[in-house]
């Protein structure tokens, strides 16, 4: 290269280059600590364990960043206090929540799947109508159904259901899982950058679609499969509203745990609320498993994102 | 669905139109019934019977038996919670003859006669419609079943064995298999509550009003909901009529403002990360995945704690003498400025959005062809001049779809707002708040205050504008036009 | 075709879920409800245990009762909406307070009392107030629809630390303790209608009349007229200005924050000094300010200003006036969608449950403040005998004497109360204090609420909601248009 002869210009260049890298780590430092310090508190709150002077505990929101006293009674309170009347609900909002998700991930993984394996692969008449319909379904605000969907259970006895109140969440899976092969979208758009190529030989050595599915698409699909069982296993526990219409607010021992936590923070006029650190205890709890999960699978995560970003 | 075909400009031509199709499947039908055997004929009135004709038993059993119950079920009208299925849930429909509670017999403790379930009738009706459409469709086939037999027969071929007819479903036939669990899921907890929902904006279902009323029938309505977005007649006719454009407005400011700056801002976050000689890439990706990781309902609402009247922000404000009195970030105290919230939530959608597109945009930027760069270094281009002139255009080239996508995503974003503010600043006597989208308005006029027929209305016109902004991007957008290509 | 196959799988699933689950319920004249030898009950959440616990005794006591009681909490305040919403799942017997007893009924989600002796104990325990408006009307018949068995009312918590118990005793005094700390004297636990009663219910100390009439007159036992309803008198107007100005006072009255009003409470915060709320906010309150620092008194006094009364003829500046409550009591009612062979059982249950004995223990045990006449007595008694806390008696005893400057919620013949609330008075009367436009329904629309003219006409629209459900087409030519 020509280092020799312009040994000035390229010292300046690598001197731009070090305060340009320099800015650089700069910028993403602050931003990392603005990215960081909403979650760092709910973290600190969740360790917090203040008391008012005659010994009161203060659970609420206080002004100060950094608690003043640390301790872990948040969480041992967390895991056996009476809310809402249920003894030990915590732990049972989890295992709620635990069973819903891991249902609806079996759920919900499989029919995306052999949908988006049929639009992707399988030629047949209703191929594009089908899409079409699924695209205009998926448009319509969720909420609108919701109702609907809360007579629909009820009248099956899958929620409100005084009798037999667990089986709420039966409905519950249903309605997390029941649409979830019209979000085919994503997976399709992995299915697609499969060579039909080799799909075509398949066939030509007799297999049938079903073997091809099992033999060839299934295996090659890993990166989807989990990506989808993410996706579903991690939306139970965060939504809150489907759960609160078809659980009820009278069925405080089958809520899920989103549900459980936004009672702890806004409770209602008649009863103590704002448990916050309770609150940010149980976030951590809930946070910890998920993140970690994410975390792991983050690759996956990330090509199921691109691909359906690239792919529409 | 055929006119939605008729629609698409890439459609392979078929010969005949929307018209065509339906005379051809008219013609095919005196077709079958004038050429097909005795069992073919007999298939129009009891199915299967072309099937044991053709001795495939099994099958036509099958066919028989579909009849019997659907038959069943129209006749003997089974009911739940004292609402008929059937052809009393046809007549029903009508919401005509609905029976109000009676006289309460204190001996016995019970209502003389208890009052109609209008929601039920009404939902009941389109299950009872849906299970007759799926009738004839039952219908159709088992006589092309019959007919495919006679077919068969007429160049010696032996009518498929129900053996083989399983065989097929798992080869020929194998998306029936896969794609039955969905549409039946789809149909009853999709399809099914949709329809529901869209006919109840032609109601006068509305608790508050019906509560009033000391009533719990409602009836139909016409387009009495749709004329009070203009009108302001009705109970929340006022609120529709003065909130709706302000709503609608604020929802499509908000959709764009959201998709631009965490679009824009997750490629320069991208860029900035994936600078060359950078060290701890991973580290700094991994703090901004930690937003995606955490549920949206814990950081959410652990911004908008942070940002409250007694929070540790405006605290650290008012320590540091910036400021006196504390700000209404999220303006959750009437009078709080609607702008301010306005544009925190924005900014604390960043918050969210931006490491999405960070993510996403890694793995482009990262692919972009190496020689466009070296190619522009030669010419002399600076760095600013490449990233607008290579990198930018690259990358939206390929997200375009992704844009159009988070559009309508951000068009229907309920947690941002629903979790940060609740639709605050709030003005008395309107639910809809000043940072209330269109679906958070709609959450607030059904779940909370039960008026359906007004939240139908509101839910029926946010579709309409999501369907118009997709319908017309998508079908322009390169991944919908050579989408068979990609194969 | 194969679709058979496919569609054969479609129709059987929907057929069994659809078909199969309604077999059962055949029978279409009734409730469809079945006896499964469980009652169910729902109360408030802070006594769950405690009627659980006092259930189980009952059918300990009494093996031929013959259910199993299961109580589960809920909570109160949204509780009666649940049940209007969707009443065949909800409990057997539920408790609200009694204001939601006319929309119930007239929803048809409860059933009346028909018990005699129940009757006869309600009858007898419970003061006359209270006997008012716990009958409803089902088509043309009257009937007695709730069990009273806590009494509820507004009072005043208070800062002690900064507050004189001189000072709390007026508005005026408040005002003078947060110009010394530099903040806001007192806040609300909410906007709703029941909190904000206190102003619209202010009465005068020297007769001790309500400002506001509301169906006076009525009679709602004989299910007939709504009688006078009045928010336009000289003196709600001049209280209202009143406020204004003591809402606008830097020293003054402040919204609760949205951090809540326990928030303001916090002595890190001191956002206020004072907070008007209910009893069941004493739990809240003492965790904000410890239990040594709260005070608990009446809702303070106030004097009329000159400003106040400015052009208004019936009242004078310096009359006093009490800041006044909704004084409720709330009741145990049975739902309608109960199997009808429960019916008996359940009103042996709530002559046990709402009987003197156990409220007395639900005072002891969950701080209930009970309802029945004379539970003054029980209280103070129980104060010397050491049984509560003095904070804990006085939350009772000022309760108690709050009720004297009470009246419970009104409702006549079903569901006019509900109009207060679900037509948005309490909205309107939240912009009369902050001096604001209100929007509302039809075309009228009160442009400003600063003047005299404006706090006038938005007074007369509370008044029209609440007679009529609906808003005025147009204001009358002059207010007042009584006399």
């Amino acid at each position: 290269m020509s280092n020799n002869l312009r040994p000035m210009k390229i010292k300046s260049q690598s001197r731009n280059r070090r305060v340009s890298l320099g800015v650089t780590y700069t910028i993403l430092i602050v931003l990392s600590i603005i990215w960081l310090v909403p979650l760092i508190w709910i973290v600190l709150s969740a360790f917090r364990c203040e008391y008012h002077a005659d010994g009161t505990f203060i659970g609420r929101v206080t002004s100060n960043f950094f608690p003043k006293q640390f301790g872990l009674k948040n969480f041992t309170d967390l895991f056996t206090a009476n809310y809402c009347g249920v003894p030990n609900a915590f732990p049972r909002w989890m295992l709620n929540t635990l069973i819903v998700a891991a249902a609806d991930c079996v759920i919900s993984t499989f029919l995306v799947l052999s949908v988006a394996y049929c639009m992707s692969k399988l030629k047949f008449k209703l191929r594009k109508p089908f899409m079409n319909v699924a695209m205009i379904i998926g448009l319509f605000p969720s909420f609108m159904s919701m109702i609907a969907i809360y007579f629909l259970l009820k009248s099956i006895g899958l929620s409100g259901n005084t009798e037999n109140p667990a089986l709420s969440l039966v409905g519950l899976i249903f309605a997390y899982s029941a649409g979830a092969g019209l979000g085919f979208q994503v997976a399709k758009g992995f299915f697609d950058v499969i060579p039909n190529a080799l799909v075509e030989s398949a066939k030509l050595d007799g297999c049938t679609n079903f073997k091809i599915f099992r033999k060839i698409i299934l295996p090659l699909a890993k990166p989807i499969i989990i990506y989808q069982a993410l996706m579903s296993f991690t939306g139970p526990w965060m939504d809150f509203i489907f759960a609160r219409v078809i659980i009820g607010a009278k069925n405080p021992e089958y809520w899920t745990v989103s549900v459980g936590l936004y009672s702890l923070l806004f409770g209602s006029s008649f009863s103590d609320a704002n448990l916050f650190t309770q609150f940010a205890a149980g976030c951590v709890i809930v946070a910890i498993p998920i993140v970690t999960l994410f975390m792991f699978l983050q690759k996956y995560y990330v090509e199921g994102v691109t691909a359906g970003a690239v792919k529409g | 669905m055929a006119s939605k075909s008729k629609a698409d400009p890439n459609k392979k031509p078929k010969g005949r139109g929307f018209f065509g199709s339906i005379g051809k499947f008219f013609s095919d039908f005196v077709k079958r019934f004038a050429d097909g055997s005795i069992g073919t004929k007999l298939s129009h009135f009891i199915f299967g019977a072309g099937n044991f004709y053709h001795k495939q038993y099994v099958k036509g059993a099958l066919f028989l038996l579909l009849q019997i119950a659907i038959l069943a079920f129209m006749i003997l009208c089974p009911t739940i919670n004292g609402t008929p299925y059937g052809y009393k849930a046809l007549a029903n429909l009508t919401l005509k003859n609905v029976t109000e509670g009676g006289q309460f017999d204190p001996v016995s403790g019970k209502f003389a006669e208890f009052s109609s379930n209008c929601q039920l009738m009404v939902l009941f009706g389109f299950v009872t419609i849906a299970v007759i459409i799926i009738y004839f469709i039952i219908w159709n086939k088992n006589i092309e079943s019959s007919y495919k037999a006679d077919m068969d027969r007429k160049v010696g071929k032996k009518p498929s064995t129900i053996g083989e007819d399983v065989k097929t479903l798992f080869d020929q036939k194998f998306h029936i298999t896969m794609l039955t669990p969905t549409c039946i899921a789809a149909l009853v907890f999709t399809v099914l509550p949709t329809v529901f929902m869209i006919a109840l904006a032609f109601t006068s279902y509305n608790d508050p009003d019906m509560n009033a009323a000391g009533t719990k029938l409602f009836g139909w309505n016409g387009i009495e909901n749709f004329k009070s977005v203009f009108t302001g007649e009705g109970s929340l006719g006022v609120e529709i009529k003065n909130r709706f454009l302000p709503v609608l407005g604020w929802t499509f400011i908000w959709a764009i403002f959201a998709t631009l700056t965490c679009y824009f801002g997750g490629i320069i976050l991208a860029l900035l990360i994936n600078k060359k000689g950078l060290k701890g890439k991973k580290i700094f990706r991994t703090i901004f995945i930690l937003t995606i990781a955490v549920p949206q309902f814990i950081s959410l609402l652990a911004v908008r704690n942070l940002l409250g009247e007694y929070g540790p922000i405006n605290s650290l404000l008012q320590n540091l003498g910036w400021i006196k009195e504390p700000i209404g970030f999220l303006g959750q105290n009437p009078g709080d400025s609607e702008v301010l919230a306005k544009i925190m939530v924005i900014i604390v959608n960043m918050w969210v959005g931006i490491p999405y597109t960070m993510l996403m945009t890694s793995g482009i930027l990262m692919n972009i062809p190496t020689d466009l760069y070296e190619a522009a270094r030669v010419d002399g281009a600076s760095t600013t001049k490449m990233f607008f002139k290579i990198t930018l255009p690259y990358v939206v080239f390929i997200t375009t779809p992704y844009l159009i996508s988070s559009f309508v995503g951000n068009l229907n974003s309920f947690n941002t707002i629903f979790l940060l503010t609740g639709g605050s600043p709030t003005y008395p006597g309107y639910a809809a708040g000043g940072t209330d989208l269109l679906v958070t308005w709609l959450y607030k006029v059904t779940i909370e205050q039960g008026a359906y027929n007004t939240g139908a209305v509101i839910g029926i016109f946010t579709f309409l504008i999501t369907a118009t902004i997709t319908l017309v991007t998508y079908r322009r957008s390169k991944a919908y036009n050579e989408e068979d290509t990609f194969q | 075709m194969k679709k058979l196959f496919a569609i054969l799988l479609a129709v059987l699933m929907t057929a069994t879920m659809f078909v199969g689950c309604g077999g059962s319920s055949g029978n279409e004249g009734e409730t469809g409800e079945k006896d499964d030898g469980v009652i169910r009950i729902w109360v408030g959440e802070e006594s769950a245990d405690f009627y659980q616990k006092k259930c189980d005794e009952y059918t300990a006591a009494h093996p031929e009762f013959g259910y199993k009681i299961e109580v589960k909490g809920m909570d109160t305040g949204s509780v009666a909406g649940t049940i209007t919403q969707d009443p065949t799942a909800a409990a057997d017997i539920f408790t609200v307070a009694h204001d939601n007893i006319g929309k119930l009924a007239a929803t048809q989600c409860a059933k009346p009392i028909t018990d005699e002796t129940l009757i006869a104990q309600v009858l007898a325990d419970n003061p006359e107030s209270f006997q008012k408006v716990i009958y409803s009307n089902t088509n043309g018949q009257t009937y007695l629809y709730g069990v009273p068995y806590i009494s509820q009312a507004l009072l005043l918590y208070y800062n002690k630390s900064m507050v004189t118990e001189e000072q709390a005793k007026s508005f005026e005094g408040l005002r003078e303790a947060a110009q010394a700390a530099g903040t806001k004297a007192i806040t609300v636990t909410g906007d709703d209608g029941f909190n904000m009663s206190f102003a619209l219910l202010a009465r005068k100390v020297s007769d001790h009349s309500t400002t506001v009439k509301i169906y006076e007159g009525a009679d709602p036992a004989a299910g007939g007229s709504k009688g006078e309803c009045n928010c336009q008198g000289d003196d709600t107007v001049a209280v209202y200005r009143w406020l204004q100005t003591y809402a606008a006072d830097p020293n003054g009255f402040k919204w609760p924050s949205s951090d809540g009003w326990d928030a303001d409470l916090d002595k890190n915060n001191l956002g206020a000094l004072a907070v008007i709320g209910g009893a069941w906010h004493y739990n809240t309150a003492k965790a904000a300010l410890g239990e040594t620092n709260l005070g608990i008194t009446l809702i303070p006094t106030f004097e009329l200003t000159p400003e106040s009364v400015e052009g208004l003829s019936s009242v004078s500046a310096g009359d006093v006036f009490r800041g006044g409550s909704f004084a409720d009591c709330k009741c145990f009612m049975i739902n309608a969608y109960s199997a009808g062979s429960k019916y008996a059982k359940e009103q042996e249950l709530l002559m046990y449950l709402s009987g003197k004995e156990v409220q007395n223990a639900s005072y002891l045990e969950c701080m209930n403040v009970p309802a029945y006449v004379g539970a003054a007595d029980f209280i103070k008694q129980c104060f010397e005998e050491g049984k509560v806390t003095e904070s804990q008696y006085n939350l009772a005893a000022t309760q108690v004497s709050m009720a004297e400057w009470g009246i419970p919620q009104p409702f006549v013949t079903g569901t006019l109360n509900t109009y207060y609330y679900s037509k948005n008075a309490p909205a309107v009367l939240r912009a009369i204090i902050d001096q604001t436009a209100y929007p509302t329904t039809g075309d009228i629309l009160v442009q400003d609420t600063t003047s005299l003219e404006g706090v006038r006409k938005a007074l007369y629209l509370v008044e029209y909601l609440w007679m009529h459900g609906v808003a005025p087409k147009e204001f009358p030519a002059s207010l007042p248009d009584k006399a």
